[in-house]
């Protein structure tokens, strides 16, 4: 007994020593990988299309007009006879292709100037900032399908582009709060008087700090832009037919929803599945990297 | 090259309010020589901080006005770009903040907030930085550097976290560090010995040290000279000795009397200041302490008294009606 009172003494003195032990993480859950593994197969089915064994999206089958699912068509064909999983596959091209790219440039534009103007402040966050907050004033759809409508031929670089340049204030406004608070703190003060240039504490001391709620953010931004092409190929100002996408599958199918209604499904599932993986991602992700600043 | 490190002149750091312009830092002049500890001491809101971040010309806010000059190993600070600061910051001046547990970046390991000032600016090898760094680790007393090296702050205690800040501020060798209230964040013992560690580092490497504090007892037996500051001026600037023993200036006496006491039998009330620190933005003519202070005459109401020099060296005060007394002991 004495031992025991003994040993527990020890274990006192040694938590209050200068080395705490660093909490283990709770794990991201078995939905966090499953949601991993889905988008990781959509992402390689995309780029491998061309060279699965699946038949051409394009091409008719005039035998097979809108049948369900069977061995030789998986997911049925639809009213003008082409197969729907290699419409689903190849249509993914697209979502996948708008989602990152447009992220890439709102990310791209978005995330460099916030943090500079958390950083500097003054005048150049001043004007970026009454720009940038007067941009997300103007609802950023119809920005977006007034551009469309009116920038002919429709390709996937000016959707990319369009949606890219209307997602870029919000994307701004997050990372320049998340910004903001980091900037304000002494560690950023304290690597500045150590003679740190503006570049290395953006790099070095913000972006790792920030690193958590950008990524969140990417991924539930790609979510959203999915969702976006969807509705603006569903509205005919996306890629142009026969091209397949999700969202101008659903348009096509709309017509003939009651008499073949796996037109509209499948499509709209592997819409939903791959928005609702992103965001399961990007919400764990969040729980997960919230850093721990005083364990004590 | 002069033998003054840091000159200090006419300095003032004046923020523009709404409620009109708040004198932080009204013109205050010292000096402080190589090798040099000097101690700055006021109540909260005295403006030790905002003058901390003037002598290393960070701009405290944006509404901010600097005039005066500052002068670090002959290199003038005021009004200089950020550009010309940071060839001095690190290598000539150093800060360490007040509390370590926010002036540490949570999501790097320590060794390598500690390397990267080295690797920017004295351009070492990484192999070289680490080499230096876990040797710095070890200068400031943390338990197996090598160890420690890869830990995250969070790993760490407040008073190893301070010791991490101190090895950052040091890795350039500065002459000058500016230790904002260091040990604030800490428990008493813990102050004990990072003060101690200062005071050893200072020796070892040849620097000198502003110590900016409100306790009195922290400044007592490490500095050779002590600033008493009062809603942002100088009241009182003299030797150690002179400050706790010749004091001339009635807030200093105050301040003094405020300390408690190991002397003191149990359930003594403390002494305390009467009144509350003035409001900067609708000071007086006169003396900024006039309204607490208990010898407090017509004309100090009126007039701003002036650091006058007395007859002792270096000593000097700003009072219209010092104290002749000498006090006993501590």
């Amino acid at each position: 007994m004495f031992k025991s009172i003994k040993s527990k003494f020890n274990n006192d003195a040694d938590e209050k020593s200068a080395l705490m032990k660093p909490e283990k993480k709770p794990p991201l859950g078995k939905m966090f990988w499953i949601s991993v593994g889905w988008v990781c197969l959509n992402i390689f089915l995309a780029i491998t299309a061309n060279l699965l064994p699946l038949k051409d999206p394009i091409a008719q089958d005039y035998n097979a007009i809108s049948v369900g699912p069977s061995l030789h068509y998986w997911l049925g064909t639809d009213d003008i006879g082409r197969d729907i999983l290699s419409r689903i596959i190849f249509g993914s091209r697209i979502s996948i292709a708008v989602s990152f790219g447009a992220m890439l440039i709102a990310f791209g534009l978005g995330a460099p100037t916030a943090m500079l103007a958390a950083l500097r402040r003054g005048r150049f966050d001043n004007i970026l900032t009454t720009i940038m907050y007067s941009l997300l004033a103007f609802p950023a759809i119809i920005a977006t399908i007034s551009v469309l409508s009116f920038w002919v031929p429709r390709n996937l670089v000016k959707v990319i582009i369009v949606i890219g340049i209307a997602s870029t204030p919000l994307v701004y406004r997050v990372i320049r709060t998340a910004s903001l608070a980091v900037a304000s703190r002494d560690f950023v003060t304290a690597a500045k008087v150590q003679g740190a240039t503006d570049r290395r504490i953006l790099i070095k001391e913000i972006l790792p700090n920030i690193m958590p709620i950008l990524l969140s953010f990417l991924l539930i931004g790609i979510a959203s832009v999915v969702a976006i092409e969807g509705a603006l190929a569903f509205l005919g100002l996306s890629i142009s037919p026969p091209t397949p996408s999700w969202g101008n599958m659903i348009n096509e199918a709309r017509t003939v929803m009651s008499s073949n209604p796996w037109l509209v499904i499948f499509p709209s599932l592997a819409l939903c599945l791959f928005i609702l993986s992103l965001n399961f991602i990007g919400d764990r992700l969040r729980n997960y990297f919230d850093v721990a600043e005083v364990k004590i | 090259m002069s033998n003054e490190l840091l000159v200090v002149k006419n300095l003032h750091t004046t923020f523009a309010t709404a409620g009109g312009d708040l004198p932080a830092v009204d013109n205050v002049s010292f000096t402080l020589g190589r090798d040099e500890t000097l101690g700055i001491v006021g109540e909260s809101g005295s403006g030790k901080t905002v003058l901390a971040r003037t002598i290393m010309g960070l701009q405290a806010r944006r509404n901010a006005s600097v005039t005066g000059s500052v002068t670090i190993n002959g290199i003038e600070v005021i009004g200089t770009s950020e550009e010309h600061k940071r060839q001095i910051w690190g290598t000539e001046v150093s800060m360490i903040f007040q509390d370590p547990m926010t002036s540490l970046n949570p999501v790097m390991r320590i060794g390598h907030q500690v390397d990267e000032t080295l690797r920017l600016r004295l351009g070492m090898s990484k192999a070289d930085a680490k080499q230096r760094a876990i040797e710095l680790l070890g200068l400031v007393g943390i338990p197996s550097p090598e160890e420690r090296y890869d830990v995250f702050p969070a790993e760490l205690s407040g008073g190893m976290r301070q010791r991490v800040v101190i090895a950052i501020a040091l890795a350039c060798s500065p002459k000058l560090v500016l230790a904002d209230e260091p040990t604030t964040g800490l428990d008493v013992t813990i102050q004990a010995q990072i003060l101690n560690l200062l005071d050893e580092l200072k020796e070892k490497l040849k620097m000198s040290v502003v110590l900016i504090t409100h306790d009195l007892g922290v400044v007592a037996t490490r500095t050779s000279r002590i600033i008493v500051m009062y809603a942002g001026r100088i009241v009182e600037i003299g030797t150690t000795q002179d400050i706790f023993k010749d004091h001339r200036m009635p807030y200093t006496r105050a301040l003094l009397d405020s300390a408690p006491k190991v002397s003191n039998p149990s359930h003594t009330r403390l002494v305390t200041i009467a009144g509350r620190p003035p409001n900067l933005l609708a000071l007086e003519n006169g003396c900024a302490f006039a309204p607490r202070c208990t010898y407090a005459t017509e004309k100090c109401h009126n007039e701003r008294p002036v650091l006058e020099a007395t007859g002792n060296d270096g000593h000097m005060f700003a009072c219209w009606n010092p104290l002749t007394t000498r006090r006993g002991a501590v």
